[in-house]
């Protein structure tokens, strides 16, 4: 036993060490970084049924045009094990050893973040599902490209929101997770809430993998607050809502971001869903015509419903995103070449499903206006903008 | 006013914690078994409660000795048929057993459940007990008096039945207990049993409280550790003070140092007891 | 004897320098293997000459991580935060040794355990230094990418052949044969007049040196850390599990369990995406249970003695 098990996994590695793919002229080959197990494999399978919708659709067009040619799309997943050191590491091998001609990035900002170096530092084009923090996009980088716009087109509109609707909120409490995203989203609630004259009469993070929310929320009650807005990710914000029930926490406006444009949260937290507001970059209801291979928002949605069985989120909607763009870009054009590519992606103008897609000389998207969201009787509705509304803004939530 | 808010807010948490790390606590114990599968079966625990609650509307507070029953079951199983093979070797081997049940349960609930955060919805809701000063979250009254009233029993079968005089002598010398009779064998898979029979409650206890998803195993494990550590390692008291008292210092530590630091208090003074006395709260010193 | 230690050593770098040459893949697969390496060898120090089952591992891989990354930030060059890395890891042991070295066994165990989650904790938590959960970047260091890869290869292959150095140093030295006679019997250790506190100080010392060494070279490599991933649990049991499927207490044993352990993971990771896991977990359960050959050693040796005395197979 002892002497046979060692021969064999020497050559087991040496077996996969000589597997590793050989690359093709016929196809485009594109890295993905996921987060298939740990801490964020739920975002992890929601932005891999994004992608494989959108090569869904691709390879069974033929592929992408480059000149005369029709490239079929492989994608090429490793699991990262949500650890963004791993997806820095496994950027790199994707690059170097799987050659692949780009990159989506992994999830979220702070993993997107870090990886965007290894793509500078190769010259490949990486485009960013799900980075929407200016953190991200202010190292002056070339290579990337991200579908979001940034978290002040969160904040702003919903500011606006209270500040017209409710003339006499005045306390702002902001709680925030001490994470990239989180936080940098909280200090643009902040800005913005002040920005309009309103005070910011409390303003705490909490840490990465907090279990029980119930101090931090006694001492926000204690400051009596009309604005409450909470950020960080669906678990966080589910805790979060049934504390806040449970401490009697009462406030003219509950604003939760990341979480509530989610189904499962909705199922998670039930009634006490009521009248949240949130927002998020795309919602099924947006009314976009695109040159891409979807044709329109509404077309994505039927196609995403057939594959999967549900109304696509914002993630989902951002794997296929990220595949459209970078499309676009290689058949604009006409080649796979990484400068002429990402010529293409700085020029911008792509008109896509998830809405018109052109990036500030930062990288980030800056030409369209997310949805802001209501959880209205345990369904997500649009309340601004005006354009796409589903429904009037209400105020006071149940507790 | 805020204090004692404050202060019921961690008696609140530190209910549940005991009950966290009871079962993780009787294994180390009686086994000498450090098992790195307790997180994961509390995550397990969590899942069944959910199930039987979406299935047949049974309220997971109640369902919690059924859910803790099943894990009984596997966890025996899990004893009796793998880790019984290495009890004899270093305790290292049986941790890397326990370690490696633990990767392939994880995935398993991932692959089978998906990683999504699910929670028991009770309709309609058990509310707060409205206190005028303070507000008290009933389920985490109820499920902390469920937990305890499990411990209490856990602890009085351990103390006055047949069971747990045989479990208790093969803990204070397991070759004294066979010559006397005993199938040490058997009492291993069953004290193994228990352990995952209290993971198995807690998990269908929380799973009214947090959000369940197999990804949160190694959260319950890492409090498991710190509060038995606190409280005295393989004492079921030691446990239950140990989970009170990180409820309360993580209430505290929020309130004075900001709800970034919450953990650092509880950390600091973890360390400070591990210095003075490495044996915990109500730990026996010097028991090595 | 002497020239026998030259012509190995002489094998190394040369081997090294060799590797360089091969294909980024390989360079990254060969820069993780002396990183399992080292920290195998490392934990072999205290877990295996002296019996004491550290799982602290991950503090201090953790600790050298960040202090090499808040060094850098703060314009150290890399070699003096790397061995600054190494200096507070050891010097951090040296003071935790005297909490918990006094404890045997699965105390010692547990005990070791809580001291990776508190510091990711701190870390966490002390944001305006660290980062905290958001992480912390590094700088990157010069030169063309494959000068880069090469340049971590060489230096994480280097720290593991210094710790495979230190460690046959050890096997012939007093402190060495001190900490055997420690893992062996550690009352009668006393009572033949070896100082067995200051034993175990050292060894643990030693073992975090390099532990913290390879913590600061590996932040540099990612040029990113977070607390989840440099104090990750994981980090604590695998090198215990290479050393015990090396051969626990030995001096190539180590190194033979990172080239297996290594082996396997890339070998479920890269082919299986979503349960690579859950049969490396089966992996290692049927290991454990039917690979006695690195195991039974231990037995042999009788290095866990002192843990096993009250429980004989039934």
């Amino acid at each position: 036993m002892k002497l046979g098990i060692r021969p064999l996994l020497a050559g087991l590695v040496l077996a996969a060490a000589g597997s590793t793919s050989s690359f093709a002229q016929d196809k485009l080959l594109i890295g993905a970084p996921l987060p298939v197990t740990g801490a964020l494999s739920p975002e992890g399978t929601k932005l891999k049924q994004g992608y494989e919708l959108w090569q869904d659709q691709v390879n069974a067009a033929g592929g992408i045009k480059v000149g005369d040619q029709q490239l079929k799309v492989e994608l090429r997943y490793y699991d990262y094990q949500s650890a963004t050191p791993r997806a820095i590491q496994l950027a790199e091998k994707l690059i170097t050893d799987d050659k692949v001609n780009f990159l989506f990035s992994p999830f979220g900002s702070g993993a997107t973040k870090a990886t965007s170096a290894v793509a500078e530092k190769y010259g490949v084009p990486m485009i960013a599902s799900s980075a929407s923090s200016v953190e991200v996009f202010d190292q002056g980088y070339k290579n990337l490209f991200g579908v979001y716009t940034d978290n002040s087109t969160f904040s702003e509109p919903i500011a606006e929101l209270v500040k017209t609707k409710l003339p006499d909120a005045k306390r702002v409490a902001i709680l925030a997770r001490n994470d990239l995203y989180p936080l940098s989203l909280a200090n643009e609630f902040e800005k913005s809430a002040k920005k309009r004259g309103l005070e910011v009469v409390f303003f705490e993070k909490y840490a990465i993998g907090t279990l029980d929310h119930a101090s931090a929320l006694t001492q926000l009650r204690a400051t009596n607050p009309d604005w409450i807005i909470v950020t960080g990710y669906i678990n966080d914000l589910i805790t979060v809502r049934k504390q806040a029930a449970d401490l009697r926490i009462s406030g003219s406006v509950f604003t939760l971001i990341n979480g509530p444009a989610y189904q499962e949260w909705i199922d998670a937290v039930g009634p006490l869903a009521e009248n949240v507001t949130t927002a998020s970059w795309f919602h099924p209801v947006v009314k976009y015509q695109s040159d891409d291979v979807f044709g329109s928002s509404a077309k994505f949605v039927e196609l995403f419903k057939q594959k999967y069985g549900s109304e696509p989120d914002f993630t989902q909607a951002s794997g296929a995103a990220v595949g459209v763009v970078l499309q676009l870009a290689i058949e604009r054009a006409g080649s796979t070449d990484h400068d002429k590519v990402r010529t293409e992606l700085q020029k911008g103008g792509f008109k896509t499903f998830f809405g018109p897609i052109s990036f500030a000389p930062s990288g980030i998207a800056n030409s369209y206006v997310p949805p802001v969201l209501q959880i209205q009787n345990g369904k997500v509705e649009v309340v601004v903008p005006q354009e796409i509304a589903t429904s009037e803004f209400r105020t006071a939530p149940q507790n | 006013m805020l204090w004692l808010q404050v202060f019921v807010n961690g008696l609140a948490v530190g209910g549940l914690y005991a009950c966290i790390a009871v079962g993780f606590s009787l294994v180390w114990g009686v086994l000498s078994v450090i098992n790195i599968l307790h997180g994961s079966l509390i995550v397990l625990g969590g899942y069944l409660a959910f199930f039987a609650h979406q299935q047949w509307g049974i309220n997971p507070l109640l369902f919690a000795p059924v859910a803790g029953a099943v894990l009984f079951v596997l966890g025996a199983g899990v004893q009796g048929l793998v880790i019984n093979h290495v009890m004899a070797r270093p305790f290292l081997i049986t941790l890397l057993l326990t370690f490696g049940l633990n990767l392939f349960l994880d995935n398993s609930m991932l692959a089978l459940f998906s990683a999504d955060y699910r929670k028991v919805l009770l309709d309609p809701p058990l509310g707060v007990f409205d206190l005028g000063a303070i507000v008290v979250p009933a389920d985490r009254i109820y499920a902390t008096v469920i937990g305890l009233i499990l411990i209490g029993l856990l602890a009085l079968l351990l103390r006055t039945t047949q069971l747990g005089r045989a479990i208790i002598a093969v803990r204070m010398d397991r070759d004294a207990a066979a010559l006397l009779g005993i199938d040490v064998r058997r009492t291993y898979a069953i004290a193994f049993g228990l352990g995952a029979f209290m993971a198995g409650c807690a998990g269908a206890l929380l799973s009214v409280i947090f959000p369940i998803s197999p990804v949160a195993s190694a959260g319950y494990l890492g409090k498991a550790f710190v509060i038995c550590v606190l409280g005295g390692l393989g004492s079921i008291p030691g446990a239950v003070l140990g989970g009170f008292a990180l409820g309360i210092i993580e209430s505290f530590g929020a309130l004075f140092l900001g709800p970034e630091h919450a953990m650092t208090l509880a950390f600091l003074l973890l360390i400070l007891l591990l210095a003075v006395r490495p044996s915990g709260l109500l730990g026996k010193r010097g028991f090595a | 004897m002497t020239l026998r230690l030259v012509l190995i050593a002489a094998a190394t770098v040369l081997a090294i320098f060799g590797l360089a040459q091969a294909d980024a893949y390989v360079i990254r697969l060969a820069t993780i293997f002396g990183m399992y390496a080292t920290l195998a060898l490392s934990w072999n120090i205290i877990g295996g000459f002296a019996g004491y089952p550290s799982f602290a591992t991950a503090a201090f891989f953790g600790l050298g991580a960040y202090i090499t990354a808040v060094g850098q930030n703060a314009g150290l060059p890399l070699p003096v935060a790397v061995a600054l890395s190494g200096a507070v890891a050891a010097l951090f042991a040296g003071l935790l040794g005297t909490a918990i070295l006094h404890l045997r066994g699965r105390y010692f165990a547990i005990a070791s355990l809580v001291v990776a989650e508190v510091l990711r904790e701190l870390t966490n938590s002390w944001t305006d230094v660290t980062g905290g959960g958001m992480g912390i970047n590094l700088p990157l260091i010069d030169g063309s990418v494959i000068g880069q890869a090469q340049f971590y290869l060489v230096a994480m292959l280097s720290l593991a052949a210094i710790a495979l150095a230190a460690t046959i140093w050890l096997d012939r030295s007093r402190l060495g044969m001190a900490l055997r006679c420690i893992a062996q019997n550690e009352d009668a250790a006393q009572i033949i007049g070896v100082d067995t506190r200051k034993a175990k100080t050292f060894g643990f010392m030693l073992s975090s040196l390099f532990v913290g060494f390879v913590g600061g070279v590996y932040a540099s490599w990612v040029t990113y850390i977070d607390p989840t991933d440099v104090y990750d649990g994981a980090l604590s049991i695998k090198p215990i599990l290479m050393a015990l499927l090396g051969g626990v207490g030995t001096i190539f044993g180590p190194l033979l369990g990172a080239f297996t352990y290594l082996a396997l993971e890339e070998l479920l990771w890269r082919n299986l995406l979503e349960f690579h896991a859950g049969i490396l977990g089966l992996m290692v359960v049927l290991l454990v249970l039917f690979l006695p050959g690195g195991l039974s050693e231990i037995r042999g040796r009788g290095l866990f003695h002192l843990l096993t005395r009250r429980r004989q197979p039934s």
